[in-house]
C-alpha cells in the first residue's frame, strides 16, 4: 500500500529531473519537455496531498487542490501552445533550437 | 454603483469585442482598433471610482478579495496598460516592418489586443487571495506577454527574447507550482485567508516544509520582479522586446508581482517564527538585488537595456520597503513609490519611441544634441531622468525618500546606507542620458523629432504628474490605502 511520503518522493523525483533537464540540456525543445515534467511534478503532489490529507471535519479531500491540478493542465497546454509557435518561429528565422546559437542580445 | 468585479468582466469583454472587430471588418485601419481600446480602457478607469466596496472585502468564498490595495492596483494596470497601447500606436510602423504579411497592416491587430487580456489578468492578480486565483491571473499575463515579447517575427532579437521569456517564465511556474504545493500540504488550504487561520496550529515539525514551500514562491515571484539572483533574464528580454511591450513589463508585471508579493506575505508575517526569516530573506534580496542592478548599469550604452538595469534597480528599492514592512507606513511608502515609478518610467518611454524612429536605433548615442532638435522632448527626458535618479523636487525622490524613512524606523540601517550609495551610482548612470541630450553635438542629418498628438498629451501629463507629486506629495498619499 504506497503511502503519501512514497508519491512525494516521486514527484520529487520528478521536478528533479525536470529541473536538471532545464539546467544541463541544450536544445530548446528538451528544455520544454524538462519544464512540463516540473509542472506534472506538482500535479502528483498536489493530489496526493489532497487524496491523503483528509479534512477532520467531514473525512473528504480537500477538492481545492485537485481542481489546482485541472487549472495547472490546462494552463500547461496553453503554455505548450505559444511555447512551441515561439520556438518554430525562431527556428525559421535561425535554424537551430540551441542554447547557445541564441547570442544576438549581447552587452 | 456596480459590483467590482464587472470591471475585470467589462476589460475582456471589451477585449474579445476588439478581436472580433479585428476578424470581421477588413476596412477597419488598425490604428481605430487601438483607439477603441483606449478608450475603453479610459471608461473602465473611470467606472472603477463607482464601485461598491463591500464591508469585509472578501467576496466569491475567499477567492476574490476587494480592498482598497485592490482597487489601487486595478487602476494602476489600467492605467499602464492605456500608456502603452498609446506607445503601441507610435511603435507601430517598426512593427510593420517586422511582422510578416501580405499587406503592411496584417497580423498587427493583436498588438493592441493582447494588452487588454494582459490588463484583465493583472487586475485579477490585484484582487486574488487564494492560490488557485493567483495563479490563473499570474499565467494569463505572463502567456499574453511571452507572445507581446516575440511579437515581431522578423526581428531575430524579438524571438530571442520572446525564447528566454518563454523559458525562464515557465521555470518560475514550475517554482511556483511547486512551491503551492508544499504550503497546501502542509495547511490543507489554498486560500491566503484560511493559511493564515492554520498557520498557528500547524506542528512546528511541519514549518521546515513549509518554509521550503515559501521559497520556491518568494523564488517564482523574484522573477517576476526582477530581484537578484533571478533577474538575469531581465537586460536581454528588455532589449529585445517591442519598446511599448518592454515599458509593460517593466511597469504593470513588475507592480503585479509585488502586489502578490504583498498579499502571499501577509498572513506570514503574523507569526513571529516566519516573519524573522522572511526579514532576513528579504533584506538579502533588496541588498543583492540594489548593487546588481546599480552596478551593471554603470556601463550600458544602450538605451532599452539601462533602463532594463534600472528597473532591477527599483526592484531593489521596493524590497526595502518591503523588509520593513512591520513599519505601519511602509506599506503606503511602496505603493507610492510604485506610483511613481509607473509615470516617470512610462514618460522615458514615450520619449524613446519617437527618438527610435527618427534616429533608427535605442542606443544612448541616438540622444546625442536632442536638446537643440527638439528641447520639449529634451526637457520631458531630462524631468523622466531626474526623477528615476531621485533628485528633490520630483515624484522619485519623495518615493527613496518615503522608502528609506521606513526602513530607518524599522532599524534597517545597513540597509538604508547601501540605498543611499546605490542612489548615487544611479545619478551616474541616469545622467549619461542627460550628458548626451544637452552637452553632445547632434549628428548632421538629424531634425527635429515628430511626435503624435496623443503620446503629446501622454507626456505632458507625465511631467505635470511627476513636478506637481513631487512637490505635493500628499495629493498621493492621501489616496493610498
Amino acid at each position: 500500500m504506497p503511502t503519501l511520503a512514497h508519491y512525494l518522493v516521486v514527484s520529487g523525483l520528478l521536478f528533479a529531473i525536470g529541473l536538471g533537464g532545464v539546467l544541463l540540456r541544450r536544445n530548446i525543445l528538451i528544455i520544454f519537455m524538462g519544464l512540463e515534467l516540473m509542472l506534472n511534478a506538482a500535479n502528483l503532489s498536489l493530489v496526493a496531498f489532497s487524496r491523503f490529507n483528509l479534512l477532520p471535519a467531514d473525512g473528504m479531500p480537500n477538492y481545492n487542490a485537485q481542481v489546482l491540478v485541472f487549472f495547472i493542465i490546462t494552463v500547461a497546454a496553453a503554455e505548450v501552445a505559444v511555447g512551441l509557435a515561439i520556438i518554430v518561429a525562431l527556428f525559421r528565422a535561425k535554424q537551430t533550437t540551441h542554447v547557445e546559437d541564441l547570442n544576438t542580445l549581447k552587452f | 454603483m456596480i459590483p467590482p468585479f464587472a470591471l475585470e468582466i467589462c476589460v475582456v469583454s471589451l477585449g474579445i469585442f476588439l478581436l472580433m472587430a479585428e476578424s470581421f471588418s477588413f476596412k477597419t485601419s488598425k490604428v481605430t482598433l487601438a483607439h477603441g481600446a483606449i478608450f475603453g480602457l479610459l471608461c473602465v478607469f473611470v467606472l472603477s471610482f463607482w464601485t461598491d466596496l463591500p464591508a469585509d472585502g472578501l467576496q466569491g468564498s475567499g477567492f476574490y478579495v476587494v480592498d482598497s490595495l485592490a482597487m489601487f492596483f486595478k487602476r494602476f494596470a489600467l492605467l499602464a496598460t492605456i500608456l502603452t497601447l498609446i506607445l503601441a500606436i507610435d511603435y507601430l510602423p517598426i512593427v510593420q516592418r517586422l511582422v510578416p504579411g501580405e499587406r503592411p497592416e496584417a497580423g498587427t491587430g493583436e498588438f493592441f489586443i493582447l494588452p487588454v487580456f494582459t490588463c484583465a489578468g493583472l487586475m485579477w492578480m490585484a484582487s486574488a487571495a487564494d492560490f488557485i486565483m493567483i495563479f490563473c491571473a499570474l499565467e494569463l499575463v505572463t502567456i499574453s506577454l511571452y507572445i507581446q515579447v516575440a511579437y515581431m517575427r522578423r526581428s531575430l532579437a524579438s524571438l530571442e527574447a520572446g525564447t528566454k521569456f518563454l523559458i525562464l517564465g515557465a521555470l518560475s511556474t514550475g517554482f511556483f507550482v511547486y512551491g503551492i504545493t508544499w504550503i497546501f500540504g502542509m495547511t490543507g488550504e489554498t486560500g491566503l485567508n484560511a493559511i493564515q487561520k492554520s498557520l498557528s496550529v500547524i506542528p512546528v515539525a511541519n514549518h521546515t516544509a513549509l518554509l521550503f514551500g515559501l521559497g520556491l514562491v518568494l523564488v517564482a515571484i523574484g522573477f517576476k520582479i526582477a530581484a537578484a539572483p533571478f533577474q538575469f533574464w531581465v537586460p536581454d528580454v528588455y532589449q529585445g522586446a517591442p519598446t511599448p511591450i518592454t515599458a509593460f513589463l517593466a511597469v504593470a508585471s513588475k507592480a503585479a508581482g509585488f502586489v502578490v508579493l504583498i498579499r502571499v506575505l501577509q498572513p506570514f508575517f503574523t507569526v513571529p517564527a516566519f516573519q524573522e526569516k522572511l526579514t532576513l530573506a528579504l533584506v538579502f534580496l533588496a541588498a543583492l538585488t540594489l548593487l546588481f542592478g546599480n552596478l551593471s548599469a554603470i556601463p550600458q550604452t544602450n538605451f532599452k537595456r539601462l533602463l532594463g538595469y534600472s528597473s532591477i534597480a527599483h526592484a531593489g528599492y521596493l524590497l526595502i520597503g518591503l523588509a520593513a514592512i512591520g513599519d505601519s507606513f511602509a506599506g503606503k511608502a511602496v505603493v507610492f513609490y510604485l506610483g511613481g515609478y509607473l509615470v516617470m518610467t512610462f514618460l522615458s518611454f514615450l520619449v524613446l519611441v519617437p527618438v527610435t524612429k527618427a534616429a533608427g536605433g535605442d542606443d544612448l548615442a541616438h540622444f546625442n544634441g536632442l536638446a537643440k532638435r527638439s528641447p520639449m522632448l529634451a526637457f520631458a527626458m531630462l524631468v523622466a531622468a531626474t526623477s528615476l535618479a531621485g533628485v528633490p523636487f520630483t515624484i522619485g525622490f519623495f518615493g527613496k525618500f518615503f522608502i528609506f524613512e521606513a526602513a530607518l524606523n524599522q532599524g534597517l540601517y545597513l540597509l538604508a546606507v547601501l540605498g543611499v550609495i546605490a542612489v548615487a551610482s544611479g545619478f551616474y548612470y541616469y545622467f549619461k542620458v542627460i550628458r548626451a541630450m544637452y552637452w553632445q553635438p547632434a549628428g548632421d542629418e538629424a531634425g527635429p523629432v515628430p511626435v503624435s498628438p496623443l503620446s503629446r498629451m501622454a507626456i505632458f501629463a507625465c511631467v505635470a504628474a511627476i513636478l506637481v507629486l513631487g512637490v505635493f506629495p500628499r495629493f498621493l498619499t492621501d489616496l493610498l490605502p
